[in-house]
């Protein structure tokens, strides 16, 4: 188990301040050839070591059908967040290790009607797969990005959400919580929004959604209610981890390990672990 | 494959665990301040192959130490160098001398869970490399339960070489394992007898009843999985919990316990990367940055160790990750037993339908 704890060092090749508490790491690894061979998909995770302060998971918000990096975005929300905000900087050294963890259903959402709820940081683990989804657009039939933040500011990739807005093949939908001078369009958290603007098809339709704890709840409900089946309804769960093994037990929900089992989940597949978390 | 049984006495017994020693680096019960740890041992006379089990620390230190380096390294802002730590000590050939029934089942646990998907190749590597000989308890502490668990504790497996006391004043020695039958063979040179598995079984058999029939503490432990599996949410958890302080006392003496920590210790640019004992009973366990915590309170904490043990281990691999051993009973400082724990809670579910 030892051996398995040691990571790879990756370089930061670039950082992107996204909002005043969310920052992008573009991340490559150090030795040569290990980036071409470094495969994830949509969905899986990383456990990312800013060496002396400790070792946080957080998902990878890029596709690897982008070559040559990927990304990590990081909320200031602890200790080791937040030393990684004040202290790791380009051209600085980071410890990797993974991917790990389920991805999400690539095979079941193939020729589907997509709707990607997103709140907040919530958006990172789903821009890895709006990625690759976009890389495979043919693949898919509409396509709807509904995504929201507390204010304009506290919205990520906001070049890439420019990109996706002239991209004519995606409806993208954005809100923000309260009235902002400068803002022209949605105001209202994201079930409200759901359900008064976005109106979604339901048939054919797979709903890849993920955000704070709370806007997750009050999604997978207005989604009940618009009349999506609970294995429509797919989620990324964020829970305690450590080890991405399967062993440390941290992550555990009743006999599920959300390390490996997950993070990736259905609705249908939530509803069957005890009620804790 | 038939396994050797040889019959003997204290001396030859004695010539044995020395011949043993002489042959294989040895670890085996050491008292100190009261209390016995498995250590490495040299001679029969620091060590005390039968050492009183609520007196005893589990082998699993052995197996899943306490406190592991994983790497060290040099973090500046010209780079970062990892190197990997020194060889694992605990991976060469070994025999353990004086590991109780209930250590050696608990590996059969562990190995379920470090056998899963990504294989912990140290822990399967120390486990290899280890024969266990086990003497068979005489009599059952206060807190033990082993019987009644999903064990056969009479023909455990999970040892390589037992060894009986029989009532007849003779000790019995027999090889459960190829491992133990290849020690025994290399080592056993005394005037022992070699019998039998039927000459043996009598007084075995005997010792074995009287040993089974000492205990004060059994459970219906099907009944346990299926009340437990059905009682998620019940007040009880809570009565039983009150009184825990959340020390983890209970975790770290654990034979079956596995969970752990990954923490950093850096020093200037030097730094270490540490694996150690955890706990669900620790209140930060599943916290997470930002203050989300799934399990914020000391019920629900309770609720996920007696339910770890009893349901979701045994859901996930076959196994109850319980091995009734009573070390978490005896070390806890508020006198909780997961014996009454898992009993109460279980009543109250049969009360409730």
């Amino acid at each position: 188990m030892e051996q398995l704890l040691v990571p790879m060092i990756c370089k930061v090749d670039k950082v992107i301040q996204e909002t005043p508490d969310i920052r992008t790491y573009r991340l490559t690894f150090r030795e040569e050839g290990l980036m071409d061979q470094f495969s994830y998909l949509p969905g899986q995770f990383v456990e990312f070591s800013l060496l002396g302060s400790g070792e946080c998971t957080f998902c990878i918000s890029s596709s690897a059908t982008r070559k040559g990096y990927f990304d990590c975005s990081i909320k200031k929300a602890g200790v080791v967040t937040a030393d990684i905000h004040t202290s790791l900087e380009e051209g600085d050294e980071v410890g990797i290790r993974g991917p790990f963890g389920n991805w999400f259903p690539l095979e079941d959402i193939k020729g589907k009607n997509l709707l990607f709820v997103g709140g907040g940081i919530g958006l990172a683990p789903l821009r890895s797969l709006i990625q690759y989804c976009i890389d495979n657009r043919s693949d898919y039939k509409d396509f709807t990005i509904l995504y929201g933040a507390r204010t304009s500011a506290d919205m990520c990739y906001k070049d890439e959400i420019k990109e996706w807005q002239d991209n004519k093949s995606l409806n993208v939908v954005l809100t923000i919580d309260k009235p902002e001078e400068t803002w022209t369009t949605n105001v209202g958290v994201v079930p409200k929004i759901l359900e008064e603007v976005v109106k979604p098809v339901i048939e054919n339709t797979k709903v890849i959604t993920c955000g704070p704890p709370i806007m997750i709840k009050y999604t997978i409900q207005s989604l009940v209610k618009l009349g999506f089946a609970d294995k429509d309804i797919i989620t990324t769960l964020e829970m305690k981890m450590q080890c991405g093994l399967g062993k440390c037990g941290r992550c555990n929900i009743g006999s599920t390990y959300v390390c490996k089992d997950g993070p990736v989940f259905t609705n249908e597949q939530l509803k069957s672990l005890p009620d804790e978390f | 494959m038939s396994f050797t049984t040889f019959v003997t006495d204290k001396a030859g017994l004695q010539k044995f665990y020395e011949a043993v020693m002489a042959s294989r680096e040895t670890y085996a019960p050491v008292e100190k301040f009261g209390k016995f740890d498995f250590k490495r041992v040299a001679r029969l006379s620091e060590c005390d192959p039968v050492s009183p089990i609520a007196k005893t620390l589990s082998i699993k230190p052995l197996f899943f130490p306490r406190t592991a380096k994983v790497m060290k390294y040099v973090a500046t802002s010209a780079g970062t160098d990892v190197s990997e730590v020194d060889e694992d000590p605990l991976a060469v050939k070994r025999v353990i001398l004086g590991a109780k029934h209930c250590d050696a089942r608990s590996l059969q646990v562990l190995d379920k869970v470090y056998n899963w998907d990504y294989i912990d190749t140290d822990y399967q590597k120390r486990r290899e490399n280890t024969v266990i000989i086990s003497t068979r308890c005489d009599k059952a502490d206060t807190h033990c339960f082993c019987t009644s668990l999903d064990y056969d504790v009479e023909n455990l497996d999970a040892l390589d070489v037992l060894v009986v006391n029989g009532a007849d004043g003779k000790t019995y020695l027999e090889a459960r394992t190829a491992k133990g039958e290849a020690l025994l063979g290399e080592t056993f040179t005394s005037d022992a007898v070699r019998v039998t598995k039927e000459e043996a079984a009598p007084e075995m058999k005997k010792q074995y009843d009287a040993f089974a029939a000492s205990f004060r503490l059994k459970m219906d432990y099907k009944e346990v999985n299926a009340k437990l599996a059905k009682i998620f949410d019940t007040p009880e958890f809570e009565n039983v919990s009150g009184n825990c302080v959340s020390c983890n006392t209970c975790a770290f003496v654990c034979p079956t316990c596995h969970c752990f920590k990954i923490s950093d210790e850096k020093v200037k640019d030097t730094g270490v990367r540490y694996k150690s004992y955890d706990s669900c009973n620790n209140g930060y366990f599943t916290l997470m940055a930002g203050g989300h915590n799934p399990r914020p309170v000391k019920y629900r904490r309770w609720r996920q160790r007696a339910m770890h043990k009893f349901v979701y281990y045994k859901e996930r691999f076959g196994e109850n990750l319980c091995v009734g051993c009573g070390k978490c009973t005896i070390s806890c400082p508020v006198n909780i037993s997961i014996f009454e724990v898992v009993s109460q809670v279980s009543a109250a579910a049969g009360n409730r339908q």
